[in-house]
């Protein structure tokens, strides 16, 4: 392919900035990098949160919540919470605008992740083909996943099944408000927040909403508002002081750095505590 | 169709797609550009990355292309800590238009502390006259086909390819910069800098001289030009050879078929009037809209380390929306004063594959973008200084 007498294309050999004119259309998928499968599957983390979680250093959503680091990379919520992950259209809704040339149709969809254990994740992504706006949506819902804090109606008998209190979620004009129940009541709400509960893990509670509800916007916003809330709600066993520990950017280096060094870290830690 | 009714249907619409063009031609599929991407694959020899084989490689030690005169002083060192730079990568990226580009390697090194980092990001928003100091540096080199280093001819990729000239010792310890300076016992280990003197003495030459003077008053063997590249193999970073592609050929084939059938909940007639709210709550801001789009750019090949264009029509790929440069942040070319227009970008997926640490003080880019001189201009200096744009990522969380 020209190795010789590169007289007019300059340089020799592969290198950057050549064959301007030429597209290299044809060679679609050539050789070694043909195996479009094997590119899909590896992930090359692109932020150092998505590193650290590649190498394993990071093992569990909650780590990455109690130092509020943004999670970039839907392939961070994918490791670490595997297979678990299930998700569902919630709606798929056909917005238009209008052009000179007539209606532009684009397609919105509402899509909630889950793994029944306490993370849900809600995505509305708008894309001029369906399967698209779906995918897109699954990314952004993975990329919102949020910690739901289950509790008791009762005596504390067994696993949490309920929220912890009664909390509640307002979006637009509609309001939910989420109220413990009892063991076997089961979730007692709209079609809608219904699916997003039983995504949450939750498995009883009384639920009361005001407002518009026939806008499925608000209404799933709202519900999940108030999941969010679940773990902002001081109760009394949260009136213990925390004790705070190093956001993951900084344990590794207290291994390598000196004895003295790590014991300043926290004795300043515990002054600020 | 009927003429009259969409003349007026058109007019009416002209104001309300004025604002809306905007936002139609970001959604609408950008037209093809024309981008070169970069990957990284183990190198089947060390020896093809060697400088008469004109590679594109990334760690290791670099392949000048011009042998003898490499950058010295000032531009070897990084301004804030004046630790000697460290080679990140080289392309070759010949222009054919001109003579005197027939062959040209793009140089960069950066400093590998974070905290040089960080103030260069703040520095590179200065403007020229102030002389802003750099942690990040990148060279130009460029040669005509017939020149006194090189065969005219390709290289044969028998084997037996060998430059024409023997190059100038490279420092010791580094295997990158020029070794000016020599040990002063044994007058024969070359060191870029008194740093990297005082290290290889505590690391192993202490022992070594004494031998090597021993050696030369027996015979004189110039052995220790050939020892570099095992021992400094492991303080720089792991050598790959860079492999381009066409980021068109990456292009996802055909586009599966529109289903509705999808099951939902409530049925699709129903339509809502309040999504723009809904909108700003979920969707936007600029920096996650330019995320978003980086994101789904880079998809196509996740583990591209390098995008190259030359085309003035094409824009680097930013991963935010803050911290770009304006127009006026891009200086005129240092030498031929002419405009600067942007090369090559490096992506953060380097760092992977480079395997630096993770702790909250290694380092970590969004972006590095490369721009050079638009003529490619010619002086007296071999390597020419380039400009550079670091992008990083913000340290607090951006709302």
């Amino acid at each position: 392919m020209a190795e010789r007498g590169g007289g007019d294309r300059g340089g020799f050999g592969r290198g950057f900035g050549r064959g301007r004119g030429d597209r290299g259309r044809g060679d679609r998928g050539r050789g070694r990098r043909g195996g479009r499968r094997d590119e899909e599957e590896k992930w090359v983390p692109v932020t150092k949160l998505g590193r650290l979680v590649k190498e394993g250093k990071i093992t569990s959503l909650e780590q990455i919540y109690l130092h509020s680091l943004p999670v970039k990379e839907h392939q961070i919520v994918d490791t670490l919470l595997g297979g678990r992950l299930k998700d569902e259209v919630m709606k798929i809704m056909p917005v238009q605008k209008q052009t000179r040339a007539g209606q532009r149709t684009r397609f919105k969809a509402f899509v909630v992740v889950g793994d029944s254990d306490g993370h849900v994740g809600l995505g509305v992504k708008c894309a001029k083909e369906v399967a698209t706006a779906i995918r897109g949506a699954i990314i952004l819902a993975k990329l919102s996943v949020v910690p739901v804090r289950r509790g008791f109606w009762g005596n504390k008998i067994g696993k949490p099944h309920t929220v912890p209190c009664k909390v509640t979620g307002k979006c637009g004009s509609v309001t939910v408000r989420l109220v413990p129940a009892p063991r076997g009541a089961g979730i007692v709400a709209a079609r809608v927040p219904k699916k997003v509960l039983q995504f949450a893990g939750i498995e009883d509670v009384y639920t009361s909403s005001r407002g518009s509800t026939k806008t499925l916007g608000n209404f799933v916003k709202a519900t999940f508002d108030c999941l969010m809330k679940t773990y902002g709600f001081l109760t009394p066993d949260l009136w213990l002081d925390t004790r705070f520990s190093k956001s993951p950017f900084q344990e590794y280096t207290d291994l390598l750095a000196k004895p003295t060094k790590a014991s300043l870290i926290e004795s300043t830690e515990r002054v600020e505590a | 169709m009927d003429p009259d009714t969409n003349d007026i249907i058109s007019f009416q619409e002209l104001s309300l797609d004025k604002e809306n063009e905007l936002e139609e031609l970001e959604e609408e599929d950008e037209l093809e550009e024309y981008v070169t991407v970069g990957f990284l694959e183990k190198p089947k020899h060390p020896k093809f990355l060697l400088r008469h084989r004109f590679p594109s490689k990334t760690g290791g030690a670099p392949a000048w292309l011009d042998p003898l005169d490499l950058p010295t002083g000032k531009s070897s060192i990084c301004d804030f800590c004046e630790e000697p730079l460290q080679f990140l990568l080289q392309i070759y990226a010949p222009i054919s238009d001109k003579e005197s580009t027939f062959h040209r390697m793009l140089y960069v090194f950066l400093c590998p502390s974070m905290i040089c980092l960080l103030q260069n990001q703040y520095e590179q928003w200065k403007h020229r006259e102030e002389d802003p100091r750099r942690s990040v540096k990148v060279f130009r080199c460029q040669l005509p086909r017939f020149n006194a280093f090189y065969s005219s001819e390709p290289p044969r990729r028998d084997g037996n390819d060998k430059p024409l000239i023997v190059g100038a010792a490279l420092c010791s310890w580094c295997g990158t910069w020029k070794g000016e300076k020599v040990c002063s016992s044994c007058k024969r280990a070359p060191y870029c800098s008194k740093k990297h003197q005082a290290r290889h003495w505590k690391s192993g030459h202490k022992i070594q001289c004494h031998q090597i003077i021993g050696n030369l008053e027996t015979n004189s063997s110039s052995v220790l030009r050939e020892k570099p590249p095992d021992k400094v193999a492991c303080r720089l970073w792991p050598e790959y050879e860079m492999v381009i592609e066409d980021e068109c050929a990456f292009d996802l084939e055909g586009s599966e078929d529109i289903s509705c059938e999808t099951s939902s909940l409530v049925p699709k007639h129903v339509t809502d009037d309040t999504y723009q709210f809904l909108l700003d709550k979920f969707e936007a801001d600029d920096n996650k809209k330019s995320w978003a789009s980086f994101q789904e750019r880079i998809s196509k090949c996740p583990s591209q380390v390098l995008r190259y264009s030359r085309d003035l029509m094409v824009n680097p790929l930013w991963p935010l929306s803050i911290g770009r440069p304006s127009l006026v942040n891009i200086p005129k070319c240092k030498y031929c004063n002419g405009s600067l227009c942007y090369e090559f970008q490096i992506m953060p997926q380097l760092l992977y594959y480079l395997g630096v640490k993770n702790d909250s003080d290694s380092l970590d880019w969004g972006v590095i973008v490369i721009y050079t001189c638009l003529a490619s201009c010619e002086s007296n200096v071999r390597y020419k200084e380039e400009f550079t744009w670091v992008q990083l990522y913000p340290t607090a969380p951006v709302t």
